[in-house]
């Protein structure tokens, strides 16, 4: 398409950008002047524009959502702004040139004058505005079909998991269909525990997940191993007689420990994560339902391997509690079960109770985009949340991926737009709530 | 459905595009309506080394000036590209579409002035001969 101009008058955008003075130049329709529906204008950021130039950005979405745009690490809703203004397109002169006997419409001018050309009259342009991934379809995804025991005795019977792949998402099935930027996804499938297995993104059944880290306890028991150091190579290798593949033995001391040095070799050594181990048996036990607080802590504290303490305030953002007359009860409310979006995870909270204390709503409602310190938090506890806008302090209460994840909101940004806040007296504690 | 944006073009040879850009419509006549290619809309002067511009369309002038565009913009095209993978079926609907960004703009020539007929500014010279003389009428 691109030749050699036909008409050497014809100076495109370059002879508009770089009009000498004292010099004019004619505008005129250009040959192949028309809508070109397929030719748009996206304003971007000098930031993004690298990343655009460099290929490193992609137009996500199925035919039913609106198209986002996806750099390596972050995601843009694409918005649509008119003008009624009219805006003439010109491109360089040896763009969009077609064969130089296309049949001539308008009359020429005979004088020598520069022609710049209009490709088109644009109706407005595309403009990004950076927004959260959109990950709960991710969990919906996964949730079709979790790894379970089955899958393992599958993996032995050759090919046989090539019958029935339903429900099940490799990396680039989930990139086709998740609107989030590489890394957001990632860090999506990271908060979900999810595990790529022969090449598909899982996440495994709660009682498989339950039988894995016994096993790995039971095993530390039988081979008086330390939970501060657990070699990789031995947890592997032991988990695998009992029936464990590799992977998800790996996967297991991912959810429930932490990488304490690199090793020998490619071995690793690992160290059990006493909170999230706990964690687990606190949500086995309380899948039953509602539990009076004593015969929960009790229970709690038999069913943890020895050594380990638990603690009410380890299962922040896991349970909550509630008074019936002199007792108090304990249920569980975990906010991996509460969507990404705000408004969606508002709706939620609000239904569950109507009206929330700071210290029960905290959890459930941080943002990722800034973090308070708890201490800082509780010195300007009474004070109105505006006045501690812009005194931010980063990364104190416990980050966790399941966190709210809107650009440019921050808490207390996010607490203003869904909830009403109501404090009867100066020193009583705040009171959220929905709007 | 993963659309990559591509750029054939390459990093700082990306081919700049510029707008001139106006308020309202420019409305050809109507015998023009339906073969606008090639006709001139008017004609652009900078009438002094400053940035400042003046379009002349028909009897009007408009008064404006170059300025850079607060953020950059790409000109995207979209292409329907066949899929290599057809299959027998249906052949015709195995497309890919594909972005490419074939041109920058970081510079319009805005107009934001009403514009200003030529015909009743007053001339030094005599009156009668200002219509006959107009240079720059359309066609």
């Amino acid at each position: 398409m691109e030749f050699e101009s036909p008409d050497n008058r014809e100076g495109g955008a370059d002879a508009i950008l770089n009009l000498e003075p004292n010099s004019s130049i004619s505008i005129a329709y250009h040959q192949c002047f028309g809508p070109h529906d397929n030719l748009m204008l996206l304003e971007v950021d000098e930031k993004l524009l690298t990343d655009i130039l460099h290929e490193r950005a992609s137009l996500r979405g199925q035919p039913d959502e609106d198209a986002v745009l996806c750099t390596q690490s972050k995601t843009y809703s694409i918005k649509f702004v008119g003008t009624s203004n009219s805006v003439f397109l010109i491109p360089p002169s040896d763009q969009f040139v077609l064969d130089g006997n296309l049949q001539e419409c308008g009359k020429k001018d005979s004088d020598e004058m520069k022609v710049a050309s209009v490709i088109k009259v644009a109706p407005g342009n595309m403009e990004l505005v950076e927004v959260a991934p959109r990950l709960d379809k991710l969990k919906l995804l996964l949730s079709q079909n979790p790894y379970n025991i089955n899958d393992t005795f599958e993996i032995d019977e050759l090919d046989s998991i090539g019958e029935d792949k339903s429900g099940l998402y490799t990396w680039d099935n989930l990139v086709s269909r998740i609107q989030a930027s590489d890394t957001e996804l990632r860090s999506g499938l990271e908060s979900l525990l999810a595990v790529e297995i022969n090449g598909y993104w899982r996440i495994l059944e709660e009682n498989y997940k339950d039988g894995v880290l016994n096993m790995l306890l039971h095993n530390m028991v039988l081979n008086d191993w330390s939970p501060n150091a657990l070699s990789e190579h031995e947890v592997i290798s032991v988990l695998k007689v009992d029936g464990y593949p590799s992977e998800i033995a790996q996967h297991c001391l991912q959810i429930y420990g932490n990488k304490v040095d690199e090793g020998i070799g490619d071995n690793c050594i690992w160290r059990l994560d006493e909170r999230r181990v706990c964690v687990h048996f606190a949500r086995r036990i309380l899948e039953g339902g509602k539990m009076k607080m004593e015969r929960f802590m009790e229970e709690w504290v038999r069913k943890v391997p020895d050594g380990m303490h638990p603690t009410v305030d380890m299962l922040e953002g896991e349970i909550l509690t509630e008074k019936l007359g002199i007792e108090t009860w304990i249920y569980s409310f975990s906010i991996s079960s509460l969507p990404f979006s705000p408004a969606e995870r508002f709706s939620i909270l609000f239904r569950e109770r109507p009206k929330w204390e700071w210290k029960d709503l905290q959890p459930y409602v941080r943002s990722d985009f800034v973090y308070f310190s708890s201490a800082f938090f509780n010195t300007l506890h009474y004070s109105v949340f505006t006045s501690i806008h812009g005194k931010r302090l980063h990364v104190s209460l416990l980050p966790t991926s399941r966190d709210l994840k809107v650009p440019g909101l921050t808490s207390e940004g996010l607490l203003l737009k869904y909830t009403r806040r109501t404090q009867p007296t100066m020193d009583a504690e705040p009171v959220f709530c929905a709007r | 459905m993963e659309i990559k944006v591509k750029c054939s073009c390459g990093e700082g040879k990306c081919p700049e595009w510029a707008i001139v850009e106006l308020q309202g419509v420019v409305e050809a006549q109507s015998s023009f309506q339906d073969c606008l290619q090639n006709l001139q809309i008017g004609v652009l002067c900078r009438p002094s080394s400053q940035e400042n511009y003046t379009l002349t369309v028909g009897y009007h002038e408009l008064m404006g000036a170059k300025v850079p565009l607060k953020k950059p913009m790409l000109v995207l095209k979209k292409l329907k590209v066949p899929d290599e993978e057809e299959k027998d079926g249906d052949s015709s609907s195995s497309s890919r579409v594909e972005m490419d960004v074939i041109g920058i703009i970081r510079h319009k020539i805005l107009f934001k002035t009403r514009p200003k007929a030529l015909i009743s500014k007053p001339q030094p010279i005599v009156k009668e001969k200002v219509g006959s003389s107009n240079p720059i009428m359309p066609n």
